[in-house]
């Protein structure tokens, strides 16, 4: 089942290459909205973690079995973000992050081609812009 | 002969605890509870692997249908224009999806689609290519037996360009296979503040159409959305005139599916969707004299 808030709990951990190198972070986000889009309908924001910022080519999105850069969503519109399936997204940061408490903080936008194009983004600055919430990561 | 009226339930009604706190199965017996016959899904939302469909979950679908006694009544598809950021889709790449979405309402059982354009401006009129991929599609619409029908909701207004260039367009084309879904949001006459709305969203007060600007659009009306705000204890809608809209869909002996829509304050309470879905078609019912 999904977690109410669009940052997940669950998930929420360091990653480890094969080698044993703890290459960054994951962290799971829902799509809150009525309806899936597809991705090139993302409009991917940073990450922020206690603070510190993460741009969008520091993150991947992992839908279903692939992983995306922000690029390929942009030109991938024939997949859907279903509703009930949460993106992983993947933070380089060499090392990871501490045990411990985080504040973890989610952007992103998506484009809405039945609103006026002026407002293409507003349905999603309401649901979706700067999500917030604190996490603890074991390791 | 005296055509019917069937009542129907848009699964999009629970968008706010589907995935929480109901999965799709759980929508399709709340509906079923009701009496209901038809159902309303969004391709987008409860098609876990759309676009691309396996035969089993479509047996699964067919299973679940009959379990719960339903009909597929409306599939909700989108031609997202701006898809792409930068550019807008061409009128062959908006024929190509409408036609994905063809194969697959059909093979779900789905004839009507409620078909949403992407918009240019403002006043939300549609893309400029509309009539090129909505005629470029018709005759695909007949190979797979579907209707496209765009939804016809609050800000717009009914009597208005948008709505006289698609009755201008059915006209010209003489076609059946397009036609309007007309949403009860049109002609809301209470104010926000009664349905428990204050912060204006996502249905400001605004001008809304007078029910009597309905019968010149009869006729090119395929589906009905039971649009709804809040039902009250005595199974009354709130703000908008259901005994008139009634009264005129029956004078004009219209029928076709009629899909009670919630989109009312507290969606996200657990049971309170379900509570209003009820109540609305017990009024319905009370309304079509069942």
């Amino acid at each position: 089942m999904l977690e109410k808030d669009l940052i997940q709990a669950r998930g929420f951990k360091n990653t480890v290459s094969e080698d044993g190198t703890v290459t960054g972070f994951q962290v799971r986000v829902r799509l809150v909205y009525y309806r899936g889009i597809w991705l090139s309908q993302i409009r991917p924001g940073s990450v922020f973690v206690d603070g510190e910022e993460y741009k969008p080519d520091q993150i991947k999105w992992k839908f279903g079995n692939k992983v995306y850069s922000v690029d390929e969503l942009s030109q991938t519109g024939d997949i859907m973000w279903n509703l009930l399936e949460p993106a992983t997204l993947f933070v380089v940061k060499p090392g990871g992050l501490s045990m411990g408490y985080h504040d973890v903080k989610v952007d992103y936008l998506f484009s809405s081609s039945y609103m006026p194009p002026v407002i293409d983004t507003l349905i999603s600055e309401t649901t979706t812009g700067d999500h917030k919430r604190k996490l603890l990561l074991v390791e | 002969m005296t055509n019917t009226i069937k009542r129907g339930v848009t699964a999009y009604s629970y968008n706010k605890e589907f995935g929480l706190t109901m999965n799709l199965d759980d929508i399709m017996r709340d509906i079923s509870d009701t009496g209901a016959k038809g159902i309303e899904i969004l391709a987008n939302s409860h098609i876990p692997e759309y676009p691309y469909v396996s035969d089993e979950w479509i047996e699964k679908w067919k299973r679940s249908l009959n379990k719960y006694g339903l009909e597929p009544a409306e599939y909700a598809q989108w031609v997202d224009s701006r898809e792409y950021a930068g550019r807008e889709l061409s009128t062959q790449e908006s024929i190509d999806i409408l036609e994905r979405d063809f194969k697959l309402a059909h093979k779900m059982g789905f004839k009507i689609l409620r078909t949403k354009l992407g918009v240019i401006d403002d006043t939300l009129t549609p893309v400029k290519n509309w009539p090129d991929f909505i005629k470029g599609a018709l005759e695909l619409a007949e190979e797979y037996d579907v209707y496209m029908c765009p939804e016809i909701h609050s800000p717009s207004l009914l009597d208005s360009k948008m709505v006289w260039d698609y009755c201008n367009f059915i006209e010209k084309e003489g076609t059946d296979r397009f036609g309007l879904n007309v949403d009860f949001s049109l002609f809301q006459e209470g104010k926000n503040a009664l349905v428990g709305y204050d912060d204006g969203f996502p249905h400001p007060d605004q001008e809304h159409s007078p029910v009597s600007d309905f019968e010149q659009f009869i006729k090119y009306t395929i589906i009905c959305h039971a649009k709804f705000m809040k039902v009250d204890e005595n199974f009354r809608e709130v703000v908008i005139p259901y005994n008139k809209i009634m009264a005129l869909l029956r004078k004009h002996n219209w029928g076709g599916w009629m899909i009670s829509e919630y989109e009312g304050a507290k969606a996200d309470v657990p049971g309170h969707t379900s509570e209003q879905i009820k109540r609305h078609q017990i009024m319905l019912k009370k309304l079509l004299g069942e």
